[in-house]
């Protein structure tokens, strides 16, 4: 194999992997920047949509697009009854000072929903060896159909996503909503609904990642830990609470990542990316896809 | 209060002897004064220190490598994980906390990541996963150090942890805590009356790696064995440290105490049941922050009030102005 093939094929394998980076970031970045609340139980949600999707195409053998469209569902829903339940009642009853309290509330209900897994589900991988099998070749470069339909399906969330922030009613109420939310709610819009609707998108698009991404990540109970440190990594690099910021810099997290592994052996991956994270928070911590100016 | 406290946490591990009540023991001060530690940053200064693992481990490791590379006496370790911590810490520090406070929760989560990964991959240094072997600390003053019988380090731990402790009582009760307590409740205005905010948020926090970095390197020497996995130094047990000062109730430093014990104690009944044990954790937290903002701590608070308003007060009419407060 020639040297722009393997480039050719890293570049790929880093922007699929990249794309759901992306995905999950961006669900946490909308919740950062609207809710106010760092979500560390983001990686549990990627882990119920997971087992979500494990159940409804292995066990009850519905298509897999459909799997993924249930995954989401089901998240939607389990996001916004934790909004309503949990977080709403913490910000009415703390005002402004919260963002710790909520920050460390995430906490407890990622420690809950992760043994909740184990004791229901025991550690035991649940996984599928391949939804859409086969591959495409071009020459040398040999690309997985799994690789294509992941990276489709993450390019159509990241669209539909986009067309509803931008163009729609209600995308605009949210956008007001993360802007000035008195001014908002001055204008009619229901605040409190917006924010749980917010944190409910926030989980169905970590449910939908989970679902996609199943025959990689295969569901056990810690399975969000990893991938919440890659969105957190995403998050910080484009930006906190900066959605687009996000989606930019997942495939940009995808590869250097894959790059990195032709140049850096094995575990050493990891210290340079938390190194890089560390020096993007000291020189930039406003992100690097961010027009504003002053430090926060 | 204080001093009856003190004075069981000495007696105890005497009438029962044996190995299990010190080592029982010996992990609820640990949890303790780590919980404190947590707490006179988050507490007083509202930083969140989300990776004090890290800095747990940066002490365990500074003095272990130390004590094995350099032949270093472990009671110097203490000294050297303490530096190795706080060297840390004002790197941290200085380059974060001007900014707002997600910034250092996020930092710190990352360098302690850093950290653990570096100890992971550097193998052929620190042995990796399969785990640091740690020689015991050298007799002193006629005492041996031997693990079979912890009790030596168990009043050596108390000792330590005392004297931390009634170092962070002084810190909060003098001009500094009360500098503290004013940027805690009003950053702004703190900074308007001439205040340097980020200086003393950088003494908080320089004060605060430091112990935990001497704290580390007493762990390593009393356990004997390093391992750089998530439950001994990552997010796993830095939950437990932050789980420990919120349950016990944040801004008391003693509410942590409260705190160790309940956990510890949780622990040793659910021993075979871990998986409740975490559950129990994560449902306290929720319960904490959602019903029992103060922890702990302000319960017993509450009571004591409680009862001394039972004894008998001047007859002061009560008074009904609740047009007046509305």
């Amino acid at each position: 194999m020639s040297d722009t093939v393997i480039l050719l094929q890293l570049t790929i394998d880093g922007l699929t992997r990249g794309a759901m980076y992306g995905l999950m970031a961006t669900g946490l970045a909308l919740i950062f920047g609207i809710v106010r609340v760092i979500n560390m139980g983001h990686g549990e949600l990627f882990m119920l949509g997971a087992y979500a999707m494990y159940f409804v195409t292995a066990v009850l053998g519905i298509p897999p697009l459909a799997g993924i469209l249930i995954s989401a569902g089901l998240l939607f829903l389990v996001g916004m009854a934790l909004e309503r339940g949990l977080i709403a009642p913490l910000r009415s009853r703390l005002g402004e000072n919260w963002l710790v309290d909520g920050y460390v509330l995430t906490i407890g209900l990622m420690i809950i929903l992760q043994n909740l897994a184990l004791m229901v589900f025991g550690p035991r991988e649940f996984g599928v060896a391949s939804f859409w099998p086969g591959r495409v070749e071009l020459g040398d470069l040999v690309i997985s159909n799994e690789r294509i339909v992941i990276l489709g399906a993450a390019l159509a969330l990241a669209t539909a996503l986009g067309v509803f922030l931008n163009y729609t009613l209600l995308g605009r109420a949210i956008r007001a909503t993360a802007e000035h939310p008195r001014a908002a709610q001055t204008l009619g819009i229901n605040i409190a609904n917006m924010y749980t609707l917010t944190f409910g998108i926030g989980a169905a698009l970590a449910g939908a990642v989970g679902a996609i991404l199943l025959s990689i990540y295969p569901a056990y109970p810690t399975v969000g830990g990893d991938i919440l440190l890659k969105a957190f990594v995403v998050v910080i690099i484009g930006g906190l609470g900066n959605v687009w910021g996000a989606m930019l810099a997942g495939p940009l997290l995808g590869l250097i990542e894959s790059y990195s592994t032709a140049f850096v052996s094995g575990g050493w991956q990891n210290t340079t990316i938390s190194l890089l994270v560390i020096l993007v928070l000291f020189l930039r911590p406003q992100g690097l896809f961010s027009r504003q100016v002053a430090r926060p | 209060m204080f001093g009856a406290t003190a004075a069981a946490m000495v007696v105890i591990p005497l009438i029962t002897g044996g190995r299990y009540v010190p080592t029982v023991m010996a992990s609820i001060v640990l949890f303790f004064i780590l919980g404190a530690l947590f707490d006179f940053m988050l507490g007083y200064l509202k930083i969140v220190n989300f990776g004090i693992a890290g800095f747990l481990c940066a002490g365990a490791y500074g003095s272990a490598l130390s004590v094995l590379y350099l032949g270093v006496s472990p009671w110097l370790g203490l000294a050297i994980g303490g530096i190795a911590s706080l060297v840390l810490g004002v790197v941290t520090g200085a380059l974060t906390l001007r900014l707002r406070g997600i910034y250092v929760g996020l930092t710190t989560l990352f360098v302690m990541e850093s950290l653990r990964y570096t100890i992971l991959s550097g193998r052929e240094f620190t042995r990796g996963a399969s785990g640091l072997i740690v020689d015991p600390f050298t007799p002193l003053l006629g005492l041996t150090f031997s693990r079979r019988d912890p009790i030596t380090y168990y009043y050596l731990l108390l000792a330590l942890a005392g004297a931390v402790y009634v170092c962070l009582h002084v810190i909060v009760r003098s001009r500094i805590g009360l500098i503290f307590k004013a940027i805690r409740d009003d950053e702004l205005g703190a900074g308007v009356l001439g205040i340097e905010v980020v200086r003393y948020k950088l003494l908080n926090f320089s004060i605060a790696t430091f112990f935990v970095g001497v704290f580390g390197a007493f762990y390593a020497h009393y356990i004997g064995i390093l391992v750089p996995t998530t439950q001994e130094f990552g997010v796993l047990r830095t939950v437990e440290i932050l789980v420990i000062a919120y349950i016990g109730g944040r801004g008391t430093l003693w509410g942590s105490f409260l705190g160790a014990i309940l956990l510890v104690g949780l622990q040793e009944v659910f021993r075979d049941f871990a998986e409740w044990r975490l559950i129990i954790y994560g449902a306290a937290l929720v319960a904490i922050i959602m019903l029992f903002p103060r922890g702990l701590a302000g319960g017993v608070l509450q009571i004591m009030e409680r009862i001394r308003s039972l004894r008998p007060l001047p007859n002061v009419p009560r008074q009904h102005n609740r047009n007046a407060t509305e």
